[in-house]
C-alpha cells in the first residue's frame, strides 16, 4: 500500500513537470508559428496592478480579477520586456529538463550570457513574476528558487527527487541544527512521519530552543523556522505537509502587527503572489503571541513604532482583518501601543515558553 | 547772471562734446577703441549703402609700440569702396562737430556723422595727432588731409593738404588713439563677426594688432533696397519740430528793387516792351501757371496798386495790413506814405495773405507731412478745433502746443510709411544665416511694418537649429538697423521675449544647439541707454517680435517633431533588428524546432509601417 502511495506520489510529481514543459512548449511554438506567418507574436498577461486584485473569499485567498494586458512584440516599448520573456521561459524550459535549480539572483546575471540586459534584478524578478502569472504556477515549479533561509526539524520520511539523490531517503529528526528549505527539499516525496502537527514559528533562535527543549517529541511536531516572512518554497512545503500528510499547522510569531501578517501570509497568501493558488494553508491557525497575551502573560513591552502603528491601519483595510481574532487582536495591538517579542517570555525562565505558553496554547488552538 | 549766460552759450559743440565725451561712449580706453572701431565701420557701410554699392570695408588696428603694456596708443584705420567725399568738404566733415549729410528722416546706422567726428577728438585728446583722411570721388585723384580739430572755435586746421592720382574709389580714415586691445579685442571681433552676418552684402576685412585676419567676404550678390528719405509722420513730431517746418513754409515779401523787376519783366516775356498797367495783367493772367512765388507777389502788389513797372520803380511796400485789408507804400516822388484798399475777394489777395501768413493749416499737413490727404487734413482741423485755411503763420504760441498735441492724439492718420525702412530681406538673412551657422534648420520672416509713436519700424526675424551650432542656446544675436547690439543684453526687450517663450512647448529642450537672430530697423531706435546696446520694450515692438518669434518657433516646432520622428524611427528599427533575431533563437527551443523562423519580412515590414505613420 505505502509503496502505490510513493508511486502515486511519484506519478504526480512528473504530471506536474510535465505540465510545465507542456505549457512553455505550447507558448514556444504559438511564437513560433506567429514569426513564421510575418505576424508580431505577443503575449497576454494577467494584471497585476492593484486595482485587479480583488480577495476571493471562497477560497480564501487574494486573486487576480479578469483584466489581462496584452505585451506585443509590435510595440516597440515591450519589445525589450518581451523579448526578456521569451528568454525567461527558454531558460525555465532548460532548467526544467535538466531539473537544475536556479535563484532571483542566479537568473539575473543568466541573462548577461544571452545579451538579455536587465536594468537590476527587481527588473529580472518582474519578469519572473510575469511568467508565473501567465503559467499560473509559482516560479519553483519552474526550479527558480529563493535563497534559502528557514529551516524544518521533525520526524519526518522524505526520498529526494533531484538528480544525482533520487531514491535517497532521509530523515529529518537526524539533525539537531534542522534542515535548509531548499528545492531538494520541497520537490521530496514525503513518505511518512509519526508528528500529528506542524509548529512554524518565526525565529531561528525560538527554533533551537525548541529543538533543545524536545517540543518535536513532547507534542509530536514537525518545528519549521520560517526566518520572518516565510519564503514561497516554505509555504510549499507547508502545503504540502497540510495537504499531503493531514496535518493541521500552527504559527507563533512575535506579538506585532508583523508577526500577525505572517501568519496571515501562511494561511491567505499575500497581494504580491494573488497569481498563484498552491501557496496557502487556508487552515492554519495562529496561536500567538497574541496582544491580548502580552496583559495575560505580563509580558515585558517595548512601543510600537511609527510603521508599526501605520501598518496596523493599512491592514485594517484588508478584507481578512475584518472578523475574529484578526480584527481582534489588531484592535488590541492598536489600543495598548506596545508590543512583545517570543523571547520576551525568557524573563520566566528559558523554559517558560515551551512549557506553560505552548502546551495552553496547542490546547486553545483545538478549539479555534 | 548775464555774464555767465553769455559764456555758456559761446561754449562751441566741439567743446561740448570734449567735455561729456563718455556720453558719446568715448569714457575709457577699452571702450573708446571700441566705439571709434563702431563708429568708422558704419559710417563706411552707411556710405556704400546709400549708393548702393557692394561694401567692402578693409579695418585694422595697429600698435605703434608693440612691446608697450595696454592701454597704450593705436593706430585705427578703416577703408572703403564707397562713394568718397568731396575734397571741399572733407575738412568740415571731419573737423567739425555736427557736420553731416544725414539729417533726412531714413533709416541708418548712425545719425548725423556724430561719432566718427567724436572719434577723431577722443584721437587728438590723448595722442596729439591728426587725423589723416584719404578720399576719392571719381576713382582717379585722391585728395589727403591732415587734419586737427580746433576745439573752441569747431574748426578744422588743416596741417597738410596734398593729392596724388589713383585707381580706387572710396575713403579711408586713420586715426591714432589711446586704447586697451587686450580688453577690446574680443568684443571688436565680435563685432565684426556679427556686423558681417547682417550684411551679407559686404566684405569685410580686419587686421588685428596681434598679426590675425580676419576676412568675411560677401555671401549673397543682390543689395538690399536703399531707404527712401520721407516726411515726418503726425504722430511723432514736437513743437519745436512745427516750428522749424513752419519756417520753410513761410515766405518773405520780396523786395522790389531794379533786379527784381527786370525778373518779373523777363518771367512776363516783357523785357523789351513796356506794356500799360492793365497790358501787364492780361499778360500775367495768361502766364500765371509758370510764374514763381516771389513773381506772383509781385505782380498781386501790381494789382492793387494798379502801378506799371515805372511807377513801381518809385514807391517801396511799407505794410500790408491784413485785418483792415490795407497796402501802405512810401512815395518816393511824394516822399509820403500811402496806402490803397484791397478787395479781399481777389486772387491776389490771397496770394500775399498766404505768403505773409504762410500756408493754411490743411496745406501745411498735406504738404509737409507724410500720408496726410485733404480729406484727413480737414477732418484733423475739425478734430483740432482749428479752421481749416487758419494760416500757420497767424497761430500764437499756445495755438502751436494745441496742434502739436492733437496732431499726437488723432488717431485717423494712416500708419507711417515704411518706405524709409531698409530691412534686410528675408532671403539675405537666411543665406547670411545658413552660411554662418551651417544648421540643419533654419527659418526666416520679415513682419509687416509697424509704428510706434509716429515711428515705422521692421521687425526681421531667423531661427536656426543643429548643425554646427554650439550647444547652451539660444544663442540670441540682437540687431538695430544693421548694427550688432553686443552688450546689455539683460534688459533688451528681445531678450525678454525669447526668455517668456516656453520652448519645451516647441520641442526645444536640454542646452539645445539654437540660434535666434533679430533685426529691427526703424528711423528711431529706442535704445535704453546712449550707449546704444539695448532696445526699450516698446509694446508695439514687443508685439512685433513676439508674433515673429511664435511663428518660426512653430515651424522649429514641426522641424523638431519630424526630426524626432525620424531618430524614433531609426531607433526603433535598431530595436527590432536586435531582438527579433532572439525571440526567434528562444521560441525556436521552446518549441522543439530546429530551424529558426521566417521573422526577416517583419523586419522590412516594420520599417514601410513606420513611413506610412510619419
Amino acid at each position: 500500500m505505502t509503496t502505490n502511495k510513493v508511486k502515486d506520489r511519484k506519478k504526480k510529481a512528473n504530471e506536474k513537470q510535465q505540465n510545465i514543459i507542456d505549457a512553455l512548449k505550447d507558448h514556444g511554438a504559438k511564437v513560433y508559428g506567429d514569426l513564421d506567418n510575418g505576424q508580431f507574436p505577443k503575449f497576454s498577461i494577467p494584471s497585476r496592478s492593484v486595482s485587479n486584485i480583488v480577495y476571493d473569499k471562497k477560497i480564501r485567498q487574494y486573486i487576480l480579477g479578469n483584466s489581462a494586458a496584452l505585451r506585443s512584440s509590435r510595440n516597440s516599448s515591450q519589445l525589450r520586456s518581451f523579448t526578456q520573456l521569451m528568454w525567461l521561459a527558454f531558460f525555465a524550459n532548460r532548467l526544467t529538463h535538466e531539473k537544475k535549480s536556479s535563484t532571483l539572483r542566479d537568473v539575473y546575471y543568466s541573462s548577461q550570457a544571452f545579451e538579455i540586459e536587465f536594468e537590476d534584478q527587481s527588473e529580472s524578478d518582474n519578469i519572473i513574476v510575469d511568467l508565473e502569472a501567465i503559467l499560473s504556477k509559482p516560479r519553483e515549479d519552474f526550479h527558480i528558487f529563493p535563497e534559502e533561509r528557514s529551516s524544518i526539524f521533525g520526524d519526518l520520511n522524505i526520498e529526494y527527487t533531484i538528480p544525482g539523490y533520487e531514491g535517497k531517503k532521509m530523515n529529518l529528526s537526524n539533525h539537531p541544527d534542522g534542515y535548509a528549505i531548499g528545492p531538494s527539499l520541497t520537490t521530496a516525496e514525503l513518505v511518512d512521519t509519526s508528528a500529528e502537527i506542524v509548529i512554524a514559528i518565526e525565529k531561528g533562535g525560538l527554533f533551537t530552543r525548541f529543538v533543545e527543549e524536545q517540543v518535536d517529541k513532547k507534542f509530536k511536531s514537525i518545528i519549521i523556522n520560517t526566518g520572518g516572512q516565510a519564503p514561497r518554497s516554505t509555504r510549499t512545503l507547508l502545503k504540502r505537509l497540510h495537504d499531503e500528510l493531514g496535518l493541521p499547522v500552527i504559527v507563533l510569531t512575535d506579538g506585532d502587527v508583523y508577526g500577525e501578517h505572517i501568519a496571515m501570509v501562511i494561511k491567505s497568501g499575500s497581494a504580491n503572489a494573488a497569481h498563484l493558488r498552491e501557496l496557502t494553508v487556508p487552515d492554519a491557525k495562529w496561536v500567538g503571541v497574541w496582544a491580548t497575551d502580552i496583559e495575560k502573560f505580563k509580558l515585558p513591552t517595548i512601543p510600537m513604532t511609527e510603521s508599526d502603528i501605520k501598518r496596523c491601519y493599512d491592514l485594517q483595510s484588508d478584507p481578512r482583518y475584518q472578523e475574529g481574532i484578526w480584527k481582534k487582536e489588531l484592535d488590541v495591538f492598536l489600543k495598548i501601543k506596545r508590543k512583545a517579542e517570543l523571547e520576551a517570555f525568557s524573563k520566566y525562565g528559558l523554559t517558560n515558553i515551551t512549557e506553560k505558553y505552548l502546551p495552553q496554547k496547542l490546547e486553545l488552538a483545538k478549539s479555534l | 547772471m548775464s555774464s555767465i549766460k553769455e559764456k555758456f552759450n559761446q561754449i562751441s559743440p566741439s567743446e561740448f562734446f570734449y567735455r561729456n565725451r563718455d556720453l558719446a561712449g568715448f569714457s575709457n580706453p577699452t571702450r573708446s577703441l571700441y566705439t571709434a572701431v563702431r563708429e568708422f565701420v558704419e559710417n563706411s557701410l552707411d556710405a556704400c549703402d546709400q549708393k548702393g554699392i557692394f561694401p567692402d570695408v578693409h579695418m585694422s588696428i595697429k600698435a605703434v609700440d608693440p612691446e608697450k603694456p595696454d592701454p597704450k596708443q593705436y593706430i585705427l584705420t578703416v577703408k572703403d569702396n564707397g562713394p568718397g567725399i568731396e575734397s571741399k568738404h572733407v575738412p568740415l566733415a571731419f573737423g567739425t562737430v555736427l557736420y553731416g549729410s544725414k539729417f533726412g528722416l531714413k533709416q541708418a546706422r548712425g545719425m548725423f556723422g556724430l561719432g566718427a567726428t567724436m572719434a577723431i577728438l577722443y584721437g587728438q585728446i590723448t595722442t596729439n595727432k591728426p587725423v589723416l583722411v584719404k578720399s576719392s570721388t571719381d576713382g582717379k585723384m585722391q585728395d589727403e588731409f591732415e587734419l586737427l580739430l580746433d576745439i573752441q572755435k569747431n574748426k578744422p586746421v588743416i596741417l597738410k593738404h596734398t593729392t596724388k592720382e589713383v585707381t580706387k574709389r572710396g575713403l579711408s580714415v586713420s586715426i591714432c588713439l589711446e586704447g586697451d586691445y587686450a580688453k577690446a579685442g574680443s568684443k571688436i571681433k565680435d563685432y565684426v563677426y556679427e556686423t558681417s552676418l547682417i550684411t551679407p552684402y559686404a566684405t569685410i576685412t580686419f587686421d588685428d594688432p596681434k598679426g590675425e585676419k580676419f576676412h568675411y567676404s560677401k555671401i549673397v550678390n543682390e543689395m538690399p533696397p536703399a531707404p527712401t528719405i520721407i516726411r515726418p509722420h503726425a504722430h511723432g513730431i514736437d513743437v519745436e519740430t512745427i516750428r522749424r517746418m513752419m519756417v520753410d513754409a513761410q515766405f518773405e515779401i520780396p523786395n522790389i528793387d531794379d533786379a527784381m523787376v527786370e525778373k518779373v519783366r523777363k518771367d512776363l516775356g516783357l523785357a523789351k516792351s513796356n506794356l500799360a498797367f492793365t497790358g501787364i495783367m492780361d499778360k500775367a493772367k495768361k502766364r500765371w501757371k509758370t510764374l514763381s512765388r516771389p513773381v506772383r507777389v509781385v505782380i498781386s502788389l501790381m494789382s492793387f496798386l494798379k502801378m506799371d513797372f515805372e511807377k513801381l520803380n518809385k514807391i517801396r511796400i511799407e505794410d500790408i495790413d491784413v485785418p483792415n485789408k490795407k497796402l501802405y507804400y512810401w512815395d518816393f516822388g511824394d516822399s509820403q506814405s500811402k496806402s490803397v484798399d484791397m478787395d479781399p475777394e481777389s486772387q491776389y489777395y490771397k496770394q500775399l495773405i498766404g505768403t505773409v501768413q504762410g500756408e493754411t493749416l490743411t496745406a501745411f499737413l498735406t504738404k509737409r507731412f507724410q500720408r496726410i490727404g485733404p480729406s484727413t487734413a480737414v477732418k484733423f482741423a475739425e478734430f483740432a478745433g482749428f479752421k481749416p485755411e487758419k494760416r500757420m503763420g497767424s497761430m500764437t504760441n499756445e495755438e502751436l502746443v494745441k496742434l502739436s498735441d492733437s496732431l499726437q492724439k488723432f488717431e485717423d492718420f494712416l500708419s507711417p510709411d515704411p518706405s524709409c525702412l531698409a530691412p534686410l530681406g528675408e532671403e539675405p538673412l537666411e543665406k547670411g544665416i545658413k552660411k554662418f551657422f551651417k544648421p540643419d534648420f533654419c527659418a526666416v520672416i520679415q513682419r509687416p511694418a509697424s509704428a510706434y509713436s509716429g515711428f515705422p519700424f521692421i521687425v526681421e526675424m531667423g531661427i536656426a537649429y543643429g548643425g554646427e551650432i554650439r550647444p547652451g542656446g539660444p544663442h540670441v544675436y540682437r540687431y538695430a538697423n544693421r548694427i550688432p547690439l553686443l552688450y546689455d543684453e539683460g534688459s533688451d526687450v528681445v531678450l525678454k521675449v525669447v526668455n517668456d517663450t516656453d520652448w519645451v512647448r516647441y520641442k526645444v529642450k536640454g542646452e539645445p544647439p539654437f540660434v535666434i537672430v533679430t533685426h529691427i530697423c526703424s528711423t528711431r531706435i529706442p535704445y535704453k541707454t546712449v550707449g546704444k546696446e539695448n532696445v526699450a520694450d516698446r509694446q508695439e515692438i514687443e508685439r512685433e517680435l513676439r508674433l515673429g518669434l511664435q511663428f518660426l518657433s512653430r515651424k522649429l516646432a514641426a522641424y523638431m517633431s519630424k526630426r524626432g520622428q525620424a531618430e524614433m524611427a531609426k531607433k526603433r528599427a535598431n530595436l527590432y533588428a536586435k531582438y527579433l533575431p532572439l525571440i526567434a533563437q528562444f521560441c525556436t527551443e521552446l518549441a522543439g524546432k530546429t530551424k529558426e523562423p521566417n521573422y526577416k519580412k517583419l523586419l522590412e515590414e516594420e520599417i514601410i509601417v513606420d513611413d506610412q505613420q510619419s
